[in-house]
């Protein structure tokens, strides 16, 4: 497993436990209160840890996660980007690619990527957010983030 | 003959935790206030980092809230699950909880959206569940 298969896998796992803590039965609300404050603080504080370590790879122009098609996590170099534009897109591109999920059967949404003639869009589903990396078009996002550590 | 039982205020803990939720939510970047509002515009429990009129944010809220949730009806979207003012300087969000309470958060501009709005989503429901028997007990 590379290096952002494995923070991906951290990812997941993370946000499988908080969704996990959320399905706790309430007896005791105080407590089931706290561990999913917690779990959730760890998912989120890993996403954004993410995102500053993707950000500094060499050919990443911007990365930043998104839930609803707003911004979640974002690093502190990309916040010159028009954030609202960057999630709109998104959030229309994961719509339409839910359509296909059901009529072509391709299972849940895990990426997509579009491809333009100047720059390149990763959207990776992870948990309940999105997050999206993006890229000058001649870049091997795939290779650049393998070999990163 | 003494007992070892030790009898726990449930509503203290409960209390204590309402606490730490608007504490957590003041953790997020940009929040600079987190309050709970009750269905007179009472501030019940606030959290902030700046000087504030509580009793004018509390009324102001449940106006606000108010206002929104009719303005749902009249088109026809039913229930209002949270309301967004975008100033100029920042965000006011409002999301009811339960028996008229309302939890407002107050962020400076540089907030993230998505960020407040998701711990603010995942937030209700274990608020509600605390009220409800915070209420009851």
């Amino acid at each position: 497993m590379h290096w952002f298969e494995s923070q991906l896998a951290q990812l997941d796992t993370l946000a499988d436990d908080y969704l996990a803590a959320r399905r706790q039965p309430a007896a005791d609300i105080v407590n089931v209160s706290e561990a999913t404050r917690l779990k959730r603080a760890a998912f989120i504080d890993a996403v954004q840890s993410v995102v500053d370590k993707v950000v500094k790879i060499e050919g990443v122009s911007a990365c930043a996660a998104y839930h609803d098609g707003l911004i979640l996590a974002q690093s502190a170099e990309a916040s010159n980007m028009d954030a609202d534009a960057f999630g709109a897109i998104i959030q229309e591109t994961i719509r339409a690619a839910q359509h296909g999920e059901t009529s072509l059967g391709l299972g849940e949404i895990e990426q997509i990527v579009i491809v333009g003639a100047v720059n390149k869009l990763a959207m990776l589903s992870v948990g309940p957010i999105i997050l999206c990396i993006s890229s000058p078009k001649g870049v091997n996002l795939a290779s650049v983030l393998s070999q990163a550590k | 003959m003494s007992s070892n039982v030790q009898f726990l205020d449930p509503r203290k803990s409960q209390n204590n935790e309402i606490d730490s939720i608007l504490r957590n939510l003041m953790n997020i970047q940009g929040v600079s206030a987190a309050a709970i509002v009750d269905s007179d515009g009472f501030v019940t429990h606030i959290h902030r980092d700046f000087e504030i009129n509580t009793d004018a944010i509390g009324a102001s809220v449940q106006v606000v809230f108010g206002a929104a949730a009719k303005a749902a009806q009249h088109v026809g979207h039913h229930l209002t699950n949270m309301v967004i003012c975008e100033n100029n300087d920042g965000y006011i969000l409002s999301t009811p909880i339960d028996a008229g309470f309302i939890l407002a958060l107050v962020t400076q501009r540089e907030a993230l959206l998505g960020r407040v709005r998701f711990e603010l989503k995942e937030t209700i429901p274990v608020l509600k569940k605390l009220f409800t028997s915070y209420l009851a007990n």
